[in-house]
């Protein structure tokens, strides 16, 4: 390590006239209205993507109320049947029906094999 | 302070003249500060303009005015930082970047015996960049903010929100490569 009393005082001597080497830059006379239209610029974006997002905002909320309006809302439902789910299934499969449970038609025309 | 507490009260509730009055009085010294920061005079102004813009911003995040010095140095020495990642140029510590005649020269600075010109004062610039350049970007901030622009333990303290004791075994240990550095320079140029 360089810890000797010197190294420091030299590197402190350095840096001192290091400072004073830096030549300080001056600020050119548009530096206020270029500051000024970078704050408008930035205050004008913030105002609109301020705008832009309480508008989505708004329609989500909108669109929330809309769907929890629409869900909610009773619905027409069909009556209850006053007749057993048996008794339905047995009407509509009824033994009457020919064409499912019907005896079978042979139709025979006059010149078939038996002739 | 170079501006009354009351200024910044009235910039704080949005008073542009009191905010205008901010920015002419420390300007000067917020470009000073960036320049030594970035080594890079072309962009000294932007990047003063980007830290007032900030401080613009982020006023009505001060919580007392007394502790708006501290703040605004916060805000440069981050634009600061933001610039030089952005840049990515930082001027990287090689030994054989330094010339003899730099170490002679710096060495002749540190002893106190140069006189020097706008010539001299562009090498003692360079020679000490690439210095600071064995240490990292944050320790180079930090030692530059130290020892350059003097602000004292207290006031780095309040600037980077780290106890002093942290700050100042980081500033020990930035100072002690920077010296490992230009003491190999002068072995080096010693040896020819």
């Amino acid at each position: 390590m360089y810890t000797t009393q010197g190294g420091d005082d030299k590197l402190d001597s350095l840096l001192r006239a290091y400072r004073a080497a830096c030549s300080e830059a001056e600020p050119s006379a548009n530096f206020m209205p270029d500051l000024w239209r970078r704050i408008e610029s930035r205050r004008n974006f913030t105002f609109s993507f301020q705008h832009m997002v309480r508008g989505f905002v708004t329609a989500v909320a909108a669109v929330t109320i809309a769907i929890g309006v629409y869900v909610s809302l009773p619905r027409a439902t069909p009556p209850a049947p006053e007749v057993t789910y048996l008794e339905a299934l047995a009407e509509a499969n009824s033994l009457d029906t020919p064409e499912n449970v019907g005896p079978v038609r042979l139709e025979f025309n006059e010149t078939g094999p038996m002739n | 302070m170079l501006v009354d507490f009351e200024v910044v009260r009235r910039a704080q509730k949005g008073d542009s003249a009191a905010f205008n009055e901010i920015v002419l009085a420390y300007r000067q010294r917020t470009m000073g500060t960036i320049g030594r920061l970035i080594a890079r005079n072309e962009d000294v102004e932007d990047v003063a303009q980007e830290v007032f813009l900030r401080l613009y911003f982020s006023l009505d995040q001060l919580r007392a005015p007394e502790v708006f010095e501290p703040w605004l140095y916060r805000l440069t020495v981050n634009a600061a930082y933001d610039y030089l990642r952005k840049q990515r140029r930082r001027p990287e510590f090689r030994m054989s970047d330094l010339s003899e005649q730099q170490v002679m020269m710096a060495d002749a600075v540190a002893g106190g015996k140069a006189e020097h010109d706008e010539q001299q004062k562009k090498k003692l610039r360079e020679t000490v960049d690439s210095l600071l350049g064995a240490v990292s970007e944050a320790d180079r901030v930090l030692l530059l903010m130290k020892e350059v622009e003097g602000l004292s333990l207290r006031e780095l303290e309040k600037i980077y929100q780290v106890k002093e004791n942290a700050l100042k075994v980081r500033l020990f240990r930035a100072r002690q490569r920077v010296l490992k550095a230009f003491e190999t320079a002068e072995r080096e140029n010693e040896n020819g």
